[in-house]
């Protein structure tokens, strides 16, 4: 577990100790990658940030702050944050911390379920939550 | 001995404390100002937070300024004209006023203004970033927390710090014209000469250069003291403690060294 | 719209307007926008004379002096400069006079008698003349001590005026103690209400004179009363007071001296509040003289013969 903090650069992780900007709406925190990373204006930075959430089903919390999210909002808030970075890699890290009043599993599938997304979401968790992963397949 | 030992090293300790935090703040600054000069720095978002930040420190306040401003302006004037004619130096009345006002209080209130309204805002505000893990969020995700957190904060402070004070100067100058010469052009002339005497180039600048000093001080200090903050919550008003004092010794010691640089 | 954004544009908008127009003032004031005008004065010292030293006209400032130097003839240049606007003051017959007050910084004073005269031109030469008043008061204080000691002496209890009076003393008690005998000099009853209405006048003025001469200020006015006393004097008896006359007008103008040097020493002491010994000491020294001077007043008062002439009855 001590290892996934020390992931390389390629790694978009998605954890409880990287936390939202707090004093900036959900959409101006995913924003402010394209516009701070590849430079793009303030509009099209929105637009991208936008798309995203839209992409994840959750775009009612675009305007919301970190303290008015509900612990699922704030996951996914980070998540399209990690996804906006486009690396190649995206680590969800030990994502009960994060989403405890959920059953996130679940949740987590609902969210890579959706039409728009591509790739692999590694999912790092305690080992003793193992079965939770195997019934929400099971589910399926 | 072991008492006179203990001292020594306990100053020692202080004096590398003093010279991390002067070497600390001055890194800051330079990467700041290196920043400055970088043409990426300055996109649309920049200017945008740079923006808010200027309303927030300047704008949303200004009235509330103002009002203090003249009031304290208006005291002076009339202590300074009643003084001056009890000893009969009416003469030296509006030069007196400017100088003490316009060149040094005003300012100096501005400066201390800002750095308790925006100052501690702004150390608060940092420390709590870097306690909760928000700054480490930023450098994972590869935002330069520098470009959109700091440096709008300092070019804000600045323009601030140096439009408020302009304004409240010239606010106070339009104030002693009108205590010493009443609502008529009678007095233009004269006070035009004193202006005249007084703003030469190097007074100009000079006030220009500590009034950006001064904007630098109350927020440059505050964010590296934030920055130093140990991540724990308890040490937040502790960073800020530390910051307000190191604000207050700073704008101290610009006023004086400007001070010795006009009159000695 | 962006609200944040239109008020932060307005400050900024109309801070950077009032700095470029508070600039542009300061451009005009520090006369960027005009011809500077240049004056050489020459002068035999350059005692109390530095860059920066203020040129003043009327009260007001209109320029300083810039630089100061020895020409080749070891001469003292000093270089002046003023604005053009400023310039105007400036006549061929201006006179250029180095003050060095008491309090406060040394000037140069300039003073034009002749606004019709022609103006000065550019580059030109004057002469700086010193007035050191600091040197001059304690040989002021000499003068004037002097003066009210000719005074004295002229008034002195055997002196030239002291006997005419008495003589003057009888030839009104006579006038007097005959009534029909002034209005008989006179001709009318109306001529001789004058010179009673004249004589109680010249009596109150004597007595407010009296007051006056105790006040350092009020000796300008008295000089007045004085010349208002001799008319009355001369209206009553232009021949038997001839003399007296001569020797009040003697007195007079010894006063009026006396005056004149005293005003311009109270100019001085007025911008002093109690400062340093050498002040205390002057004002000392001008009380006594004013002492004097009062005491004097008093015994003319007393000495004067219709002043103490109840008997004068009005027809």
């Amino acid at each position: 577990m001590a290892g996934v903090a020390a992931l390389s650069d390629g790694v978009a992780r998605v954890a409880l100790e990287l936390p939202l900007r707090a004093n900036l709406s959900a959409l101006d925190n995913i924003a402010l990658i394209p516009l701070y990373q590849r430079h793009y204006g303030i509009s099209e930075s929105t637009r991208q940030a936008q798309a995203i959430l839209d992409q994840l089903g959750h775009a009612e919390i675009a305007p919301l702050r970190d303290p008015d999210m509900t612990p699922a909002q704030r996951f996914v808030a980070k998540l399209a944050r990690a996804l906006i970075l486009k690396r190649p890699r995206l680590v969800i890290d030990r994502p009960g911390a994060m989403l405890y009043d959920v059953p996130y599993p679940e949740f987590i599938q609902q969210l890579a379920a959706q039409d728009a997304m591509s790739g692999i979401w590694e999912i790092f968790d305690f080992s003793w939550n193992r079965n939770l992963y195997n019934q929400a397949l099971l589910s399926e | 001995m072991h008492f006179l030992a203990a001292s020594i090293e306990s100053l020692g300790a202080k004096l590398a404390g003093w010279f991390t935090i002067g070497y600390g703040t001055f890194a800051f600054l330079t990467k700041a100002s290196l920043l400055l000069l970088d043409r990426t720095t300055w996109n649309h978002a920049t200017f945008d937070v740079v923006i808010k930040q200027v309303y927030f420190t300047a704008v949303q306040i200004l009235h509330v300024f103002l009002g203090y401003s003249l009031v304290i302006a208006w005291l002076i004037i009339s202590i300074i004209l009643s003084t001056a004619r009890d000893f009969g130096l009416t003469a030296f009345a509006s030069e007196m006023t400017i100088r003490v006002l316009v060149l040094e209080l005003l300012p100096f209130l501005t400066a201390l203004f800002i750095a308790l309204r925006s100052g501690s805002a702004i150390n608060t505000e940092v420390a709590l970033m870097q306690v909760n893990n928000e700054l480490d969020a930023l450098a994972h995700c590869k935002v330069p927390p520098m470009q959109f957190e700091f440096l709008p904060r300092l070019v804000g402070g600045v323009i601030s710090v140096v439009l408020l004070a302009g304004l409240a100067g010239l606010s106070a100058l339009l104030l002693a014209y009108l205590s010493i010469y009443g609502a008529s052009i009678a007095g233009f002339e004269p006070f035009t000469h004193t202006m005249a005497k007084i703003f030469d180039f190097r007074i100009v600048a000079g006030l220009l250069v500590k009034c950006a000093l001064f904007g630098l001080a109350v927020t440059l200090i505050p964010l590296t003291a934030g920055l130093e903050t140990p991540k724990k919550h308890f040490m937040v008003p502790v960073s800020v403690l530390r910051g307000m004092m190191r604000v207050f010794f700073a704008i101290v010691a610009i006023e004086v060294v400007s001070l010795a640089l006009k009159y000695i | 719209m962006n609200k944040l954004h239109f008020k932060v544009g307005l400050f900024a908008a109309a801070s950077l307007l009032l700095g470029a127009l508070f600039i542009a003032y300061l451009l005009y004031a520090r006369g960027f926008f005009e011809n500077t005008y240049r004056l050489q004065l020459a002068a035999s010292s350059a005692d109390g004379v530095a860059p920066g030293v203020p040129l003043v006209f009327s009260g007001i400032e209109i320029g300083s002096v810039t630089t100061l130097g020895l020409n080749d003839y070891g001469g003292i240049v000093i270089q002046v400069e003023l604005l053009e606007r400023n310039a105007k003051w400036l006549k061929q017959d201006s006179t250029f006079t180095l003050d060095k007050p008491l309090v406060g910084g040394a000037k140069i004073r300039i003073d034009s008698f002749n606004p019709d005269a022609p103006a000065l031109p550019d580059n030109s030469t004057m002469l700086l003349l010193t007035s050191d008043i600091s040197k001059e008061i304690p040989v002021l204080v000499e003068r004037v001590k002097a003066i009210l000691a000719n005074v004295e002496h002229l008034t002195r209890k055997d002196g030239e005026i002291n006997t005419t009076l008495a003589n003057v003393q009888t030839v009104t008690g006579r006038m007097t103690g005959e009534y029909g005998m002034l209005e008989g000099v006179l001709g009318s009853p109306e001529k001789a209400r004058a010179v009673t209405d004249s004589l109680d006048k010249t009596r109150a003025l004597i007595t407010r004179l009296d007051g006056l001469a105790l006040k350092m200020d009020g000796m300008a006015a008295k000089t007045d009363q004085w010349l208002f006393a001799r008319n009355g004097m001369a209206d009553l008896s232009r021949e038997s007071l001839a003399q007296v006359k001569l020797m009040l007008d003697d007195a007079q103008s010894s006063l009026k001296k006396a005056d004149a040097l005293m005003a311009n020493a109270v100019e001085i002491s007025a911008n002093v509040k109690e400062g340093t010994q050498d002040i205390a000491k002057l004002r000392a020294e001008i009380d006594d003289a004013v002492r004097q001077a009062s005491a004097l007043v008093k015994e003319i008062n007393k000495k004067w013969p219709f002043a103490r002439n109840p008997e004068v009855k009005l027809p």
